[in-house]
């Protein structure tokens, strides 16, 4: 049989909520994975509700648990527990992201897991990791975010920092997820090594993140401080972000070291190439606000944001429009790529969500999959894997081991 | 005895820079066998980046380590050729230069497969190999202002602000490794190899956990805004002032409680302005003025404990080296320090993927440029090292001279 996509074959036992862990199986599923979602009854995924919701269904829970299949049931009576157990046998990976220590006191800790499934890979995802001072504080994106220095370089400097209204930590954690089953899945198939278990961490994901600061204050033995800067980079320029006309909004402008003179071309400001105060990157740092104003000054002349563009563009000046998500949404890039796509669920109907990253020539991603109702394959899931009658089902869910919400 | 997950692949990686260089740089952690293609003269630009020390550049060491460099002019054939012997020994090739350029220089898709059909080749760029936006020239915060997350970030009433750090090279970077990983899983059971395209303006917009389905599904009700130190939809949740720094503070339906305990304000817990979310978020204002009036005694650490104790989420803004100074940081190795032969000690971050099977990091060093010239071609390419030593004096392959006292990590 022709595989449908990478990672045809295999079966995850998805035991995540919110938006780390959903985040690493929603890319599972659309590279192929059989997914199948652990949610805790009677209400299931916390996310269920959260907003956007239209007749019930939330637009957030769409678009991360798209193409999984949810199985309901309470995980802390005995039966409950016992078909999780069960269910490990007949999957490749376990992934959770409950705090460091939970999944240990429902007795799904990795030394009980291992020995029912020794080739299963568990992944635990958790704010600070499984041990350490903090392992046990609550963790959500943005405190781990403060933790991992990375909020103190949002903003202006003399100013608190600024809070981005988006989780990329939570996204990201869930993609080093991805990232380190996959290679413990390479390792199990090519070595024989067995199972083993992955401690992730948003921490980790946000701190691996300093391309430069760490290294920078290290070693310059604290001569370079890393500080935030506004909206203009503090150690290299013109590099930063612009204002345009009045209500034509702001633009990007990154300026390579060389590019210098041929900006001032552009600008009709042939005078300013060899001015000793913007002659080089440390001059024009030193004179960074009148360099700005001067770039501004240029920009109020100019009829739009757009033909500013046009003119730093046919200047291979690497530039760019600070796109409101509803512009991002509306442009031709994104439409062509498919980064923003439509999908279509059973009861919220039209949806637009973010494309699939991972683009591989092989294989198309397969669009035509649906969210789950809470416990919509209670059945279908224990028939095929753990061959239970559907009379023994409805006999779990009418004693709420199960748990399915009629549509 | 196997050292780590990836021994035993070999990596041709033509990255520079920071997002390709970001995945090799974990493939090599993992075990894999780099070898980072250089282009002759100056090789990867980041060589310059600071902080330099003793001729060498942190920024390179940090992104560099365990990998093998050779030097090599591309666009001479004889360099050209050479790097074609290396393809049909390589698992996987990584290229990070405006799209098409790899194609000029000769080394397409349709080219390296013909010399290795089931190569896995991997792209990085900014806007993607295909596209209105292809063809302009791309970084980090190019694709961040495209993508919608700048507009997200700042004051509302004032331009928004972008990060000190590279968010979108690192995670376009990771998105990579993921998806190389997963083409190797299905070449290992299907034979098969293939093209993976990766942008940074997909994986920024992948970040998008709630605002592009809001807004779609709402129809342009909900309109995605920046939202500067507080949370528009949640309250308090933000940032608030100390005597000497900032807090973070996620408060949810039940921390509310213990919050007002906390501040000893047991008469606003039930207080009917402030008893739901949707209330709280209109008048947060008057929220964020009580709390910040409470912590004008409170030092940040002070703060953090009485917070803490009462199991409100709660977080120090931290600055980085205040962070590189955290004793959590410190015990799992999430800053770590390295020795670099050329540069002495260096702090940088830690491997972010953690296994069971290797908890021991690799003893890694960032090459030289051209150190490993002798030791590639001669494994791969056929060449003796006389031939090597001819290429180098021809200026075909180039290599900097270690310096006094530092041991060469080539094996041949």
């Amino acid at each position: 049989m022709t595989p449908r996509h990478v990672l045809d074959g295999y079966r995850v036992l998805d035991f995540t909520q919110y938006l780390a862990g959903p985040a690493a199986t929603n890319l599972m599923v659309q590279l192929g994975a059989e997914v199948i979602k652990l949610e805790i009854g009677p209400h299931g995924e916390p996310v269920r509700n959260f907003p956007y919701c239209r007749d019930g269904r939330s637009g957030y829970f769409i678009q991360q648990n798209r193409g999984k299949q949810s199985l309901c049931l309470d995980p802390k009576h005995p039966e409950g527990l016992d078909l999780i157990k069960r269910l490990l046998r007949h999957c490749d990976v376990f992934i959770e992201n409950f705090a460091p220590g939970v999944v240990g006191r429902l007795g799904l800790g990795w030394d009980v897991v291992r020995k029912i499934n020794p080739n299963i890979v568990m992944c635990s995802i958790s704010a600070f990791g499984q041990e350490g001072p903090l392992a046990e504080h609550p963790g959500f994106d943005y405190i781990a975010q403060a933790y991992a220095a990375v909020t103190d370089l949002i903003g202006e400097p003399d100013r608190p920092p600024s809070l981005p209204m988006l989780a990329f930590g939570d996204v990201g954690t869930g993609v080093h997820a991805l990232t380190a089953i996959g290679y413990a899945l390479l390792d199990r198939e090519r070595n024989g090594a067995g199972g083993q278990w992955l401690d992730i961490s948003l921490l980790d994901t946000y701190f691996h993140h300093h391309e430069v600061s760490v290294q920078a204050w290290s070693a310059s033995g604290g001569k370079i401080v890393p500080h935030r800067s506004g909206s203009h980079h503090y150690a290299v320029g013109p590099s930063g972000i612009f204002k345009a006309r009045d209500g034509d909004g702001h633009l990007m402008i990154l300026a390579l070291l060389h590019q210098w003179p041929i900006l001032c071309r552009t600008m009709g400001r042939e005078d300013l190439i060899e001015d000793p105060k913007f002659r080089d990157n440390d001059a024009r740092m030193a004179h960074r606000e009148a360099m700005i104003a001067i770039i501004e000054g240029w920009l109020r002349t100019l009829p739009s944001t757009a033909a500013a563009l046009e003119l730093l563009e046919k200047a291979r000046i690497p530039c760019a429009p600070i796109l409101s998500v509803p512009e991002a949404m509306a442009h031709p890039h994104m439409i062509e790529r498919r980064t923003v796509r439509t999908i279509e669920d059973r009861l919220l109907g039209k949806l637009q969500i973010p494309g699939m990253p991972l683009r591989f020539s092989k294989y198309e991603v397969d669009e035509d999959i649906q969210a789950p109702l809470l416990g919509e394959h209670n059945a279908e899931i224990l028939k095929r894997l753990l061959l239970c009658p559907p009379e023994q089902v409805r006999d779990w869910e009418s004693r709420k081991v199960l748990f399915a919400k009629p549509v | 005895m196997q050292q780590h997950i990836m021994e035993g692949y070999r990596i041709l990686d033509f990255t520079q820079f920071l997002a390709g260089p970001t995945t090799t740089r974990l493939l090599a952690e993992m075990g894999a066998e780099v070898i980072k293609v250089e282009l002759a003269p100056a090789g990867d630009p980041t060589h310059l980046l600071p902080h330099r020390r003793a001729g060498r550049s942190g920024y390179y060491i940090q992104q560099n380590r365990g990998k093998k460099s050779v030097c090599v002019d591309i666009r001479n054939p004889k360099g050209l050729n050479l790097i074609k012997e290396l393809v049909k020994s390589c698992d996987v090739l990584l290229e990070n230069f405006s799209p098409g350029a790899i194609a000029r220089l000769g080394l397409g898709r349709e080219v390296v497969q013909a010399l290795k059909p089931d190569l896995i080749m991997c792209s990085i760029s900014a806007f993607g190999q295909t596209g209105p936006l292809a063809e302009l020239p791309g970084f980090d915060y190019i694709a961040m202002a495209v993508s919608g997350v700048m507009d997200m970030i700042g004051d509302p009433d004032q331009p928004p602000y972008f990060p000190m750090l590279g968010i979108g090279d690192v995670s376009a970077g990771v998105h990579a490794l993921a998806a190389i990983n997963a083409a190797l899983l299905h070449r290992y059971k299907t034979g098969r190899g293939q093209y993976i395209d990766i942008s940074l303006l997909d994986s920024y917009f992948h970040s998008h956990e709630i605002n592009v389905q809001a807004y779609s599904g709402s129809k342009g009700k909900i309109q995605p805004r920046r939202s500067g130190h507080h949370h528009y939809a949640a309250a308090p949740l933000g940032l608030f002032k100390c005597r000497d720094g900032y807090l973070f503070m996620v408060v949810m339906a039940r921390q509310w409680q213990p919050l007002c305990k906390a501040m000893g304000r047991d008469d606003l817990v039930d207080n009917p302005n402030y008893d739901t979310n949707l209330k709280r978020v209109e008048r947060r204002l008057e929220i964020v003025a009580i709390i910040e009036d409470w912590l004008r005694d409170y030092d940040r650490d002070e703060a953090l404990r009485i917070l803490q104790d009462m199991h409100v989420p709660v977080a120090p803004v931290l600055s980085v080296p205040e962070a590189m100074e955290h004793p959590h940081l410190i015990e799992r190795q999430v800053v770590r320090t390295i020795h670099d032969r050329g540069y002495g000690d260096l702090q940088i971050p830690g491997i972010p993927l953690r296994f069971s099977e290797f908890p021991q990091p690799l003893d890694l060093q960032a090459p030289y440029l051209g150190e490993h010239n002798r030791e590639i071609f001669t494994r791969f390419a056929g060449l003796s090292a006389a031939q090597v030593d001819a290429l180098q004096a021809e200026g075909v392959l180039h290599a900097e001279p270690l310096p006094e006292g530092i041991a060469s990590v080539a094996s041949a």
